[in-house]
């Protein structure tokens, strides 16, 4: 099948207004008797469940937690991006998607990141109205931060807990839809497959984590929110239980996966401690503003950070980048992190980390300022490590983070597969191959809430004829059957290799080769590596218990065969894109001084695979074409 | 929603009816404790033209008790205080009964750092305070006003004191009302709303000293005069 | 460092449960609570056995996934911690510690030390929220709010919803989860307009999920991850009898 974004006609500024304008619609009397399902209960996927119900649509909602309000969403610190311009310093809608654009290294599509930075405007009203409590002047208006990568104030921010605020509203607009009636919560339920019927999605096999019930469920549409799969590391900055296998079973049926490579590698988190070690906790990239990363110029020093005189550090950002200094954006600061370390300048214990160092903010602004600034931060830090960060500096290291690849879209935010439709961390769409800070809630939110719910009508006004989807048919038998049998064949392995052993050393693999540099050797490797692995997965994973009921093994199992297929596909895409660009940087395509080369001439595309049976995946190429600006070289010196 | 199923029957209504009670009896109390101190005053405490109407502390505190039994209008605010009290405990046992079906299992081993002991035995306490009462009552109130057998009350009051073992048992009762009182004044502000963070630690100032020195005034009475 | 665990497993909410003990060694200080469990169950994987269920996600104290009780203590031993955060250090070496579930009647055992904690998505359900549509919003700045009441709300809204609230009070109330929604959309301008019907709605279907009545103890307010304050639930009962007050029947 061939690509089509379906990209409206006219100007870029008019594109998403000419949509709207000309979309088809469903009358409200026959929204009721249409069924959408919407798996996952964050941002997007509680965002559009949200607005879909208040909508008329019959939505039934499912997530693997207990409670909506606990999808990963929540964990988000920083803040929201949108062009309000309400610092008067020249913000508006094509800054903020230039800057966007150019973050994300010219490898985006330029409507829909235009949209995103269109919509950003109703999304903080949306928000305000819905009560969260963002950060306000003493004159009772909102107020604004600034974050990396772009000159002007457009952040809005509830403290170090935006995430959760926002993820709070959205879940109350849920439990609101839920009492009238029209939206249907499948709490704690695993999706394990995806139907289709005659070429369009038809429904889910899920599965209920707390009494290990295969249910058939069937609608008019099927909408993924997600969210990544960064779990992939092992190691990340994600949620114990989030997972890529919703995007992956769908792909196995048909959806194509783009860009898959990209993940975003973030600079600032906590690093590892001991080989125990299950999360990397995040620090938030306000951090960078006053402190000063740096590493000791001598291999294996001994001092203790405080008695390291400045003559012997290496504040490597600020000489490499004078610039931007410690600002640069976080790929270039996470590749920078890894370069000091692999020469052996490494901090800490098991020399993975470089000091984050408040010292020379201290002097200059005094303790009390940085505590008003980033004291929730420091308290953070300090139930963690139990180091005090105000007297010693904090060790940091570079964790997996983001996945700007995910399942391709269109501009209507619909899959390869009709009546699949992808929004959020879920979809690739809008952030190329570097994500800017605060514009993840910013694109889960605006999906969900103002984006899919004007695009999937155009879809369903042609399903009002379809009458109720029923699950009794062949290809439901089918997919049920598929999902029985996996959990079976996991059951019945019984091997000696328990199932977090097997992620951790996947996660090293692609820590390794498949993270931050790349090249064709290490890949290559990865690949064997990952097959290897795979093989030795379906051998010897120890799985106990039975399928009757919660066994929180079975479901790490389930999610992990996916991840070791999800690796590979990884790997492969990297191996394809022989150039560097954003978070994706290969070694053998770089400039004198290291810096990454992008190869505008050969690949201006973003990568969609489709899945051929067994190890094979099929390349589809969607251009990239841009009108309205011209790609430069992302300079940061 | 209907007011007087909010008023009775939630468990913040409940609450409000705990409150209001609550605080109408400490009212009392205070009325209580000023006729007690008559007990002590020495009488040399007045001038003696003070003793051209009353004898002495004798007929001062009789004549007292017998206005209390015969003004009608307080005749009717001890009826309502009756109420009160009934109504205190009542509703206290109605809480008391819902809450113990509202918890789970019983933890294996239990942490109490996080709350006080007297908070967290509210009931304790009151069972004390209502044994107490009734005591006293029958010593009292009974033989004073009902069978009116004894119709000097301040000889019978100096008498009972006399006696070590109610003296003992009175020194509990207080004991007990005092810690009552510490956390029935702070909760009674609280469940009737007193959201003002700075106003609650007035209250919680207030909740302390009132019931130290309601206590220690209550005690030291009857100690006096078994020394006396 | 050495620990001997005694951890409940419990089959369902029908079955009873029980303590078992299991001996941990080898174990580093700064190793966090959970990765013990992960070791643990790692273990028992090998050796067929069912692994402990307990419950836990994002692991950086924002979710309100975890629970567990920890020698008596909700969220472990230091004050203000999620378990996610409570680490090895935390304890000495050769302790015994005693994992419990949340207990609460309202929280059904699901296994182990899974609990059922939906009967708090029902008192948001009965009103924790502002019955704005999307695309009814005006613009976001035409009612300023005093940035000191744009914190204070914040500081309610910042409930993870993880119950440690109910599990440590010794009447498994949820005044301080419900109050902490009352007060942040009571103190919000946007939230003023439906307050009245809000606290009554949710004050109801907080009786009707079995929690008890708050009696003012303030051990929840000890617990609690977010440091919700007490003066929330001072606040909730203030808009009660408001509402009462204004109640027309």
């Amino acid at each position: 099948m061939a690509l089509n974004a379906k990209i409206p006609e006219g100007p870029l500024k008019d594109k998403w207004q000419n949509y709207l304008a000309k979309t088809h619609i469903v009358n409200p009397a026959n929204r009721k008797k249409l069924d959408i399902i919407v798996v996952g209960g964050g941002l997007s996927g509680g965002g559009a469940a949200a607005s879909l119900a208040e909508l008329g649509y019959n939505v039934k909602v499912f997530f693997f937690q207990d409670s909506a309000r606990r999808s990963h969403s929540v964990a988000a610190q920083g803040g929201v991006n949108a062009a309000k311009n309400y610092k008067n310093d020249g913000d508006n809608v094509y800054r903020m998607f230039y800057d966007t654009i150019k973050g994300g290294d010219f490898r985006s599509r330029e409507a829909n990141v235009y949209r995103m930075s269109e919509v950003s405007v109703d999304l903080i009203d949306h928000m305000v109205a819905q009560g969260v409590p963002f950060g306000r002047e003493y004159s009772g208006y909102l107020s604004n931060r600034s974050f990396g990568g772009v000159l002007v104030s457009r952040t809005f921010y509830a403290r170090g807990q935006t995430g959760q605020q926002l993820l709070m509203a959205t879940y109350q607009a849920m439990m609101k839809q839920v009492k009238v009636g029209t939206l249907k919560q499948y709490k704690r339920h695993e999706i394990l497959d995806i139907v289709i019927v005659n070429g369009k999605a038809r429904g889910i096999i899920a599965r209920d984590l707390d009494t290990g019930k295969i249910e058939r469920h069937a609608a008019h549409a099927v909408v993924f929110g997600t969210g990544g799969f960064g779990k992939i590391f092992y190691l990340s900055t994600l949620a114990m239980n989030s997972n890529g296998s919703a995007n992956w079973r769908a792909h196995k049926k048909g959806a194509y996966f783009a860009n898959p490579s990209w993940t975003q590698i973030h600079p600032t988190a906590l690093p590892q401690a001991g080989e125990h070690q299950s999360k990397l906790t995040l620090m938030s990239e306000s951090l960078r503003n006053d402190g000063r990363i740096w590493v000791p110029k001598k291999k294996d020093e001994t001092r203790a950070p405080g008695d390291i005189p400045d003559e012997d550090r290496d504040y490597y950002l600020e000489r490499r980048y004078p610039a931007f200094g410690n600002l640069v954006p976080r790929d270039v600061a996470s590749r920078a992190a890894k370069e000091r370390m692999d020469a052996g300048h490494g901090v800490g214990p098991l020399k993975n980390a470089v000091y984050l160092d408040f010292k020379t903010a201290i002097e200059k602004l005094g303790v009390d300022t940085i505590r008003e600034r980033y004291g929730n931060l420091f308290t953070m830090y300090e139930k963690i490590t139990a180091i005090n960060a105000y007297k010693e500096p904090m060790k940091i290291s570079p964790a997996a983070h983001f996945s700007m690849g995910g399942l391709w879209v269109d501009y209507e935010l619909q899959t390869s597969i009709p009546g699949l439709f992808a929004v959020g961390e879920a979809n690739f769409a809008d952030h190329g191959a570097n994500r800017l800070g605060a514009n993840s809630l910013l694109q889960a939110s605006v999906d969900g809430n103002f984006i899919l719910p004007n695009t999937i009508s155009n879809y369903l006004s042609n399903e009002i004829r379809a009458g109720k989807i029923s699950t009794d048919t062949p290809e439901f038998e089918e997919a049920e059957k598929a999902v029985k049998e996996q959990v079976e064949k996991l059951l019945a392995i019984k091997g000696t290799m328990p199932v977090d052993k097997i992620h951790r050393r996947l996660g090293k693999i692609m820590f390794k080769e498949v993270a931050m540099s790349r090249n064709e050797k290490g890949l290559k490797w990865a690949i064997e590596e990952i097959k290897k692995l795979r093989k030795e997965f379906w051998e010897n994973v120890a799985v106990s218990g039975d399928q009757n009921g919660p066994n929180s093994e079975l479901e790490k199992a389930g999610r992990l065969a996916d991840y070791l297929e999800i690796a590979e596909l990884m790997a492969v895409d990297a191996l394809n894109r022989k150039e560097s660009c954003g978070a994706h940087f290969r070694e053998d395509f770089q400039t004198e001084d290291g810096e990454a080369m992008r190869d505008d001439k050969n690949f201006m595309y973003s990568s969609a695979w489709e899945w051929e049976n067994g190890d094979n995946w099929k390349l589809h190429k969607e251009p990239l074409e841009f009108t309205e600006v011209k790609p430069t070289v992302r300079s940061y010196k | 929603m209907a007011f007087k199923k909010g008023l009775f029957k939630t468990s913040i209504g409940r609450k409000n009816l705990m409150a209001f009670t609550g605080l109408f009896i400490i009212f009392f109390l205070i009325i209580h404790l000023i006729g007690n101190l008559i007990l002590i005053i020495p009488n040399s405490f007045f001038p003696i033209e003070f003793w051209n109407n009353v004898a002495n502390v004798h007929d001062m505190y009789n004549a007292y008790s017998h206005f209390l039994v015969h003004f009608w209008p307080v005749t009717i605010v001890a009826y309502i205080l009756y109420a009160a009290i009934i109504i205190h405990v009542i509703d206290a046992l109605l809480i008391t009964l819902k809450n113990k079906k509202t918890q789970g299992e019983k933890y294996i081993i239990a942490d109490n750092s996080t709350s006080s002991w007297y908070s967290r035995n509210m009931g304790v306490l009151g069972v004390f305070i209502g044994v107490f009462i009734v005591l006293h009552m029958a010593q009292f109130w009974l033989q004073y006003k009902i069978l009116k057998i004894e119709h000097d009350l301040y000889h019978l009051v100096i008498a009972t004191f006399k006696i070590w073992w109610y003296v003992l048992i009175y020194e509990i009762g207080i004991i007990a009302l005092g810690f009552h009182l510490v956390h029935g004044i702070e909760s009674a502000h609280r469940s009737l709303g007193v959201y003002h963070q700075k106003m609650m630690q007035i209250v919680q100032l207030i909740a302390l000293y009132f019931s130290l020195v309601m206590a220690i005034l209550f005690a030291i009475i009857p100690i006096i005069l078994y020394f006396k | 460092m050495k620990l001997t665990l005694k951890i409940w497993r419990q089959e369902n909410a029908k079955t009873k449960g029980k303590m078992v003990t299991y001996e941990m060694s080898d174990l580093s200080q700064d190793m966090s609570f959970l990765e013990m469990l992960d070791v643990l169950n790692q273990s028992l994987a090998i050796k067929g056995e069912r692994v402990i269920e307990f419950d836990h996600d994002c692991r950086e104290g924002i979710c309100g996934q975890c629970s567990l009780v920890i020698n008596g203590q909700a969220h472990g031993p230091e004050s203000h911690y999620t378990t996610c955060q409570t680490h090895l250090r935390s304890f000495k070496d050769g302790d015994t510690l005693y994992i419990e579930p949340f207990r609460a009647n309202s929280f059904p055992v699901i296994r182990d030390l899974k609990v059922d904690r939906s009967s708090m998505d029902k008192i948001i359900q009965a009103g924790g929220y502002i019955s704005s549509f999307t695309g009814m919003a005006p613009e976001a700045n035409a009612i300023p709010i005093h940035h000191d009441i744009a914190e204070s709300a914040f500081d309610s809204a910042a409930c993870i919803g993880c119950g440690a609230c109910v599990a440590t009070c010794k009447n498994s109330s949820a005044a301080l989860f419900v109050s902490a929604k009352i007060s942040h959309l009571a103190k919000l301008p946007q939230g003023k307009v439906e307050r009245e019907e809000r606290v009554q709605w949710m004050i109801n279907a907080h009786d009707e999920e079995g929690f008890g009545s708050c009696t003012n103890t303030g051990a929840c307010a000890m617990v609690c991850p977010q440091e919700v304050q007490l003066i929330d639930i001072t606040r909730m009962n203030f808009e009660y009898n408001r509402a009462l007050c204004h109640s027309k029947e």
